[in-house]
């Protein structure tokens, strides 16, 4: 199969969408644990697409190098942003370049971004506290022109949701469930 | 093999479904513009028989009659393999190999047949046969769950699910919890956040319990769950599980389905995604059907419909035989009023089945006497063909099980397993009474 994905059963679930919109909805979730330090845990919560439950058997490790007070065990939060971004861009290029039948031989992208840390420290600064542009470069090999690979590339960032999330204003929607812990009940 | 260039208007034959095609992929659009949607099938003709009784359908559904010679009924096409044209390399390339013909364990014309018979049967889009029930048991469950999926099952399993389930999908990082198939609020509690599958019997062995599936398809449905039922016992003769939400049925077709004793084999049915999915795990596990298996299989479900009438018809008799004779406990067949799940029965199941359990004054030792007295009923496991098969399920299906476990199960000492064949009920009824008339002095052993 092109890319190793079943372009008809790309087609079969783009037209079972059409029918059945719910089939479209996809809900995820992730559980972070504070370690020690700089160190979290992440585990992904049972996921729902359509309506269906997926088991989602995964956990991963975060921490900060030594520089940023961690002990450079995992990689750090900045640095799974960037995967996500770069992970979602290669599912949307690989999947519109499957449907197009292109076959790819080689696919890599480099991500990169530049962070002032002024923000994160709170000092008066005019950098902004996230970053302020990500930089990707596609690195491609396959049986089509430049001129497409290029079209390819600014359909599958319209279309990757990570990629817009990043792109776009996105409400973060936040709460705490605190309890205070006492100098009398330790 | 470039689909730029093998999108020509070059005639090919089409060796496989003629109602599925590829895609035409076009390079300056996305995902939506791609045109192929699922249908039923893999067809092996263009005509489907639809709208009409089982005992029609049981005949001629997926039995096609072969072009070149006008042969009446599906030929054996004993094949390994097949020529390839620029369609079938196109349907590798695109992964529509599943409506081609390529090679045996992808799909063969016997295997189409005898697919296309049995999804009509049970009222789905979609068949895989397998080279036994637990090939398609354990293809099925492995297909609906992911790693750190869980299943939540019935505890009265048959002894090889129940294997697979406490054996098995531990080495894979998956798990089971066993619930009483009739206490809906215990199944209902025992799904957790990452529970992807219920599996219930239709009707349990060997107590022939009847399970509700209206109330597991609820429960299913409102977990967002996949429902999965093993309707081996009932066949889609007696219920079709479809019909109430159940997502894939599965069978041991080498019961009542091939009825003959005489292959083994296994089947799963359901919508054409998922079984489209199971297909291409049993193209990794491997445990394709045979094309001369195939042929005995649709073969021996032309008569499915009328052998479950004579199946149901004989064992009720000899059930009610059974329920007046002094040396029987207890009589367990649903079709009998006195049977805890006769009401359920009737509403769910068309007709009865062969099999029917009973209890022998003496307990296990005068139940080995009955059955080694027994003429006509061969002493063997397996059921549902037509000769009459008889088995203990103290030293057989449940011999892994202390006689206390098998006593909570409800399988009391004296249990005797009968699958009544298609004789004439008065030869198995005299069979019986001679085969108890001589039965040594009671020794009770296993009270």
């Amino acid at each position: 199969m092109n890319n190793n994905i079943s372009v008809c059963a790309l087609s079969e679930f783009v037209n079972e969408v059409k029918a059945s919109p719910e089939e479209a909805e996809a809900s995820y979730g992730v559980r972070l644990a504070w370690q020690s330090g700089a160190r979290s845990s992440a585990e992904a919560s049972s996921m729902k697409i359509g309506p269906h439950t997926v088991s989602r058997n995964f956990s991963w490790s975060i921490d900060e190098p030594r520089q940023l007070l961690g002990s450079n065990h995992a990689p750090n939060p900045q640095e799974y942003l960037l995967s996500g971004f770069g992970a979602c861009m290669m599912m949307a290029f690989v999947s519109g370049a499957t449907a197009k039948g292109i076959q790819l031989e080689h696919l890599s992208i480099n991500v990169e971004g530049d962070l002032d840390l002024h923000g994160f420290l709170g000092m008066e600064s005019n950098a902004p506290v996230g970053f302020s542009a990500i930089r990707y470069r596609i690195d491609v090999r396959g049986d089509a022109s430049p001129e497409t690979f290029e079209a390819l590339r600014k359909q599958a960032e319209s279309h990757s949701p990570n990629a817009m999330t990043l792109a776009n204003p996105v409400e973060l929607l936040g709460k705490i469930n605190a309890e205070e812990v006492r100098d009398s009940d330790t | 093999m470039g689909h730029t260039s093998s999108d020509t208007r070059q005639i090919v034959p089409i060796r496989g479904d003629k109602g599925a095609a590829g895609i035409r992929p076009d390079r300056q659009a996305w995902l939506n513009s791609l045109t192929r949607s699922r249908k039923a099938g893999p067809h092996l003709s263009d005509h489907q028989f639809t709208g009409m009784a089982d005992q029609t359908l049981a005949v001629h559904a997926g039995s096609g009659n072969e072009a070149v010679t006008g042969c009446v009924g599906t030929p054996i096409y004993q094949s390994t393999t097949f020529l390839l044209n620029e369609d079938q390399y196109r349907s590798v390339g695109q992964g529509y190999a599943r409506d081609r013909f390529i090679y045996t364990r992808y799909g063969n014309p016997s295997q189409w047949s005898v697919q296309e018979k049995l999804a009509a049967l049970e009222g789905a889009e979609s068949a895989v046969v397998f080279s036994s029930g637990m090939a398609a048991i354990s293809t099925t469950l492995l297909t609906l769950l992911d790693p750190g999926g869980h299943v939540v099952a019935s505890n009265e399993l048959y002894g090889g699910t129940y294997n697979f389930l406490n054996l098995e999908l531990p080495n894979v990082g998956m798990s089971a919890t066993l619930v009483d198939p009739r206490d809906y609020g215990a199944i209902e509690a025992a799904i957790r956040p990452n529970t992807q599958v219920l599996y219930f019997e239709t009707i349990t062995n060997p107590l022939l319990k009847v399970v509700d599936l209206r109330r597991l398809g609820d429960i299913a449905e409102r977990h967002g769950v996949r429902l999965v039922v093993d309707a081996t016992f009932s066949t889609p003769i007696v219920t079709k599980p479809l019909e109430y939400g159940v997502d894939i049925v599965v069978h041991s077709a080498t019961k009542y389905l091939n009825g003959h004793s005489d292959l083994v084999a296994g089947v799963a049915a359901g919508s054409r995604k998922l079984i489209d999915q199971v297909w291409a795990r049993m193209l990794n596990f491997g445990g394709c059907l045979d094309p001369h298996a195939c042929f005995l299989l649709e073969r021996g479900l032309k008569t499915l419909a009328v052998r479950m009438r004579a199946h149901a018809e004989t064992a009720l008799a000899v059930a009610t035989h059974l329920e007046a004779h002094p040396q029987v406990r207890r009589v367990f067949h649903p079709m009998l009023e006195t049977h805890p799940d006769h009401a359920l029965a009737n509403e769910l199941m068309r007709c009865g089945t062969g099999n029917v359990t009973f209890e022998v004054e003496g307990g296990d030792t005068a139940a080995l006497d009955l059955v080694g007295n027994m003429t006509l009923a061969r002493s063997a496991t397996s059921l549902g063909g037509v000769e009459s098969l008889v088995s203990l399920p103290f030293n057989s299906s449940h011999s892994s099980f202390t006689a206390s476990q098998r006593a909570e199960m409800g399988i009391m000492p004296g249990c005797v397993r009968l699958s009544v064949g298609i004789e004439d009920p008065a030869d198995l009824i005299a069979d019986l009474d001679q085969a108890f008339d001589q039965i040594r002095p009671v020794r009770e052993a296993n009270a």
